[in-house]
Formats: structure tokens, sequence, C-alpha cells
């Protein structure tokens, strides 16, 4: 299984981390939080494995498809 | 040679032994290696998919006896290759459906020169479709015609000789449903997107403009057919064709489920269905299934399989412009076409590319008579600089005017927010415009949050503490949110308890029924149906 990119689904505002580097997580775990239209949208363990890195901080605006960070299987 | 001699000195028993040689011809296809092939592919032929997809025995062969016949030198009759087209009509839950598809085991299903065409585009197919008023199945397995008849003809062929022209006609008439179960190019992809609803095998088919060798050719990339025209681009990512299946059972076994929401023609109703689901079910459960926080997603889906008849949901295009879903659904036995937001996409705004699905499930409900549902929950059109690149408004205002073009009775329940301009594309102001709404409903040009301190600018920068005014106006302009004062002001007809959904929209499909069989016939307006 290859290492998993975390994407934003949608355009938006990081929120809320939930989660830090070095965490083990378990595919569709909620890893943290956008707020985007007004709303919460949760941004999901695209794998299970560890976080080996995030690349946002919260507050920080992306775009739909940004990599927010990476787990390793 | 030995001049023949007429037909009417040949014994009739000689006669009919011909034409039993003939149709066992017409049953081997492109003969015994070639089946083995197609299934070695993990394919099926195109008899065995006709007759998966069709009521056990159903099939009628149309045009069996078509085909290049082998002859020796005295004129005895050898052989007969088949056309690489099969056609016929089965039943599908006992109604008379047309069906064709190419048999890809005679030249790789390539077009079969003839005067008349049985299938294709102007075929017979198409033809009986037209003529008798009956849905079409098209099973694509094959990219049409190629070069090599250039040199039979001597001349090239202009564009549009065997044109769309039936193909586009019929869709103002009877459903037309493909199954893409090959590589599809050229015509028969064509003909597969001049469809109702269309769907491939995942990991099985493929449709393109055109394949990985014309574009090697054009562009200089080597790319693979699958990568190229597999479903995860064609279904998933462009919206070409709507559904995926898992398998070609799968595929024909959708398509039985899609027509069994589609009269036979546009002058037919709908067909209604036995219902053991009660009418009148109340479902409390639909009262807690908003979240706490209006801020916060939830499963539409959910909604949808609590409100409409139990299970009878048949979802297009779910894997496409996801943040709308779409469906086909009963309500008391009556088919109906259920359109809902859904927020755990997008936060439920339209985008591009739902905008694309909203209007064609729209048009096709519109066309068959089939009356909507709408489910609204929609913050708005999609915003940002990405959105803006995607032609979101335009997407987004043909949705409007659709839904502004609409003849079909529309029911429409806010089940939360309702804003903007996509909020008028989950109405109907040319009906009754019967407007519902749950409790929890809102909606506005656009909300307060974020239109306050637009519209308020300059008095919260005047004042001393900019966020705290801000909140203030808020807290002021709160209350007129209420869905209540709306209700109150007959800005929207009625506000119901959440369980009472499916009582109030079975009553209002009910009443829909009348109205339907008085406006059956071709849709009104211009155009017809576009795909």
């Amino acid at each position: 299984m290859a290492n998993g990119e975390i994407l934003a689904p949608v355009s938006g505002s990081v929120w809320k981390i939930e989660c830090t580097e070095g965490q083990a997580v378990s595919e569709g775990d909620t890893l943290m939080i956008l707020e985007s239209m007004k709303m919460e949208i949760p941004v999901e363990a695209p794998v299970s494995g560890t976080i080996a890195s995030l690349t946002v901080k919260e507050g920080d605006p992306v775009e739909e498809d940004a990599v927010l960070g990476v787990v390793t299987t | 040679m030995t001049p023949l001699r007429p037909a009417s000195h040949i014994p009739m028993d000689t006669l009919l032994s011909e034409l039993a040689f003939r149709r066992r011809e017409a049953e081997k296809m492109g003969g015994e290696a070639a089946v083995a092939r197609q299934h070695a592919a993990g394919r099926l032929t195109v008899r065995e998919r006709i007759r998966a997809l069709g009521d056990p025995d159903s099939f009628s062969e149309l045009a069996a006896l078509t085909g290049t016949g082998a002859y020796d030198a005295d004129q005895t009759l050898r052989g007969v290759t088949p056309a690489p087209y099969v056609c016929g009509t089965v039943r599908i839950a006992g109604r008379t459906t047309v069906v064709g598809g190419e048999d890809f085991t005679v030249r790789g299903g390539t077009t079969f020169s003839a005067p008349r065409r049985k299938g294709g585009q102007g075929g017979l197919t198409e033809d009986f479709a037209y003529h008798y008023r009956l849905p079409l199945v098209n099973l694509v397995d094959g990219a049409g015609g190629g070069v090599g008849s250039i040199e039979q003809r001597g001349h090239t062929v202009f564009p549009g000789v065997h044109g769309f022209e039936r193909s586009v006609a019929l869709l103002s008439r009877s459903p037309v449903a493909s199954a893409v179960l090959g590589t599809a190019a050229g015509g028969p992809a064509g003909r597969a997107i001049l469809s109702h609803f269309s769907v491939m095998v995942r990991g099985g088919s493929q449709i393109f403009a055109a394949g990985p060798p014309v574009v090697k050719r054009s562009l200089g990339h080597a790319v693979d057919k699958e990568d190229l025209g597999g479903a995860a681009v064609a279904v998933d990512e462009a919206g070409t064709i709507h559904n995926a299946a898992d398998s070609e059972a799968d595929a024909l076994h959708q398509i039985r489920r899609f027509l069994s929401f589609m009269p036979q023609n546009v002058w037919e109703p709908p067909p209604v269905e036995e219902c053991d689901d009660p009418i009148g079910r109340y479902e409390e459960s639909l009262r807690g299934i908003l979240p706490k926080s209006r801020n916060q997603p939830f499963d539409v889906r959910r909604v949808i399989s609590l409100i409409v008849d139990q299970g009878s949901e048949f979802e297009i295009q779910p894997t496409y412009g996801k943040s709308v879903v779409t469906m086909l659904a009963r309500f008391g036995g009556r088919p109906a076409g259920v359109i809902a937001n859904n927020p755990m996409v997008y936060a439920g705004a339209m985008d591009d590319r739902s905008a694309r699905k909203h209007v064609r499930f729209m048009q096709l409900c519109d066309t068959f008579h089939i009356p909507i549902v709408f489910l609204v929950d929609v913050p708005g059109f999609m915003v940002g600089i990405r959105a803006e690149k995607r032609a979101t408004l335009l997407e987004g205002m043909r949705v409007v005017h659709a839904a502004a073009q609409l003849t079909v009775p529309t029911a429409t329940v806010v089940l939360r927010k309702c804003y903007g301009m996509a909020g008028m594309a989950t109405c109907n102001k040319n009906g009754v415009d019967y407007k519902l709404a749950w409790p929890t409903g809102e909606w506005g040009s656009l909300p307060i949050e974020g239109g306050v301190a637009a519209a308020y600018r300059r008095e919260i920068a005047a004042a001393p503490d900019p966020t705290a005014k801000e909140a203030e106006i808020e807290a002021r302009m709160r209350p007129y949110a209420s869905p209540f004062r709306t209700a109150e002001a007959f800005a929207v007809e009625d506000i119901i308890d959440p369980a009472e959904t499916r009582p109030v929209l079975c009553g209002l499909i009910e009443l829909a029924a009348a109205r339907i069989h008085h406006d059956l016939g071709p849709r009104r307006g211009p155009g017809g149906f576009i795909p």
C-alpha cells in the first residue's frame, strides 16, 4: 500500500487540526476540519498508517486538492 | 455454370432447411474461436448480453439473416458470416423493448456496409423504436466504421451521411439506455452519449472521442486506454457516462432498473407499481436527523431512504458532481425524481459539475413526465477562484434556466439552507410553486453572516469595536431568519414536521398524476432532450 497524501476535499480554510505528526491513524479517521461555505468539512485519513507530515496550520487557506499532509503506511 | 432454377420449384422442405441453416449460422456469431476469445477477455457475447437483459426466452430477433454468404463455384452455400450487429426485441419486466448491439466476435463489431443498416445511427433498431414508440437499449461494443471501407467505395464519406438525426429525435420520444461493454469510439460512442441513461463496466470498458493510437498520432502521447477512457475518467471525472457497473451483469441490471421507472414513450404515463410501504408512514427519526450544529454536514441519502418507498432508490451519477444527489425513486408506487443537495460535499454548494448533473436529471424527468422532489440544503453556488475558472456562474444559471422551463409538477422541501440563485434552481415558479420547509429551514438571497458585513460595511467600520458591531447587527437580524416569519408572510407555503415528510410528498405526487396524464406527449419548448 502506497503512502497517502491528505488532500483538501474542498477549497476553504483549515479550521481545526485534530492530529499530530507521528500519530497512528486509521483510514477514515477525521484528521482536521476545514471551514468552507460556512460549514465544517472533515478531512479523513486516506489510508491507515502514521502521520508523516502536516503541511498546513490552523487558519491557512487551502485550495481543493491541496496536499495537507502525508500518511505513511 | 448451372442455371439456377426459380425458387418456386425448390421443395418447401429444402427451402426451410436452408432457412434453418442460415439461422444456425447467425447463432454462431464470429465462430468458436472468436467467441472463446470474447469469453477469455471476461466478456459476454452480444447474444448472451441480450438474453441477460431481457426476461427469460423473450428475445425476438430481427434481421438475423443479414451477413456475408460464402458460396462454392456452383453457388452452393457453404456458410454465412453474420453482420456484426444483433438486434430485436426483448421484454423487460413484461414490457417490450428494442435492443441491439455490436457483435465483437465478427470483425470487432465494425460497421457492416449494406444499403440499409441494422444498427448504428439511423439503423433499423432506432427506426423500430421510433416507429413503434418503444424504449431502445444499445449494447455498445465497437468503434464504428474504419477507413477500410474507403477502398471499397473509392471515395471518402462526408461526416454525417450516417447522421445522428434519428438518434436525436428518438430522445424526445422514447427512453434510450446504453451500456458500454467494450471499447467505444466513433459512432457507437456517440450513440452511448445520445441516451437518457448510460452505464459502463468499471475496469472492463472504455469510451473516448479518440483512442490511444489517435492520441499517439495527434499529440505524441502514449496513453493506456483505461487511463484515457475508463470509468474513472468517463464516469467519475467527466460525467460523460452516467453510472459505472461492477460487471456486465450489473450494467444490464442497472438498465432494467432504469427502465422500470420509465414509460414506454412520452405519450404514456410513468409506470406505477404496487407498493407495500404505507404512504402514511410517519418517520420520527427524521426529527433528529440533522446535526445539532447548522455548520455540520449530514447524510442526505439517509433522508431520502426514509422518505421514499423502501428500497426504491436508483441513483443516477452517484460518483460525479457529488454535491447534488439525483435519484429515481417511488412514492406510493409512483415514480419521481429526487434532487437533493448533499452537504457532505462542498457543503452542498453547487459547482459546475453538480450543476450539469442537475440539468441533465431535470431534463430526463421533464421529458418523461416524472414529477420532481427537491430536498434543499444549498448554501449557494460554489465560490472562489477555482470555482470561477470553471464557469460555476454560467453552469449554475443554466440550472436556473432549465428549472424555469420545467413543465412537470415539482415539490420543494427545504431541509435547511436555501440561499441565492442556487436556491432558485430548486423550485419551479411556473407551477403552483409549492415550497415546504422543515422548521430548520433558513433562506435568503444570502446568509446573514457575511451578508451583514457587506450590507453594513460603513456602520461596522465606523464603530469603536467593529467585530462587536457586526455581531450585534447579526444578533438583531437573526430572529427574522425564523422560517415561521416567512410562513406568516406566506412567502413559503407551509412548514412541516420532518416526520410527516413522506405522507405529504406521497400526497403531492399522487395529485400530480392527473396533471401528468393530461400533459402527456412530447415536451413543449425548444430543443427537446439534450444529453
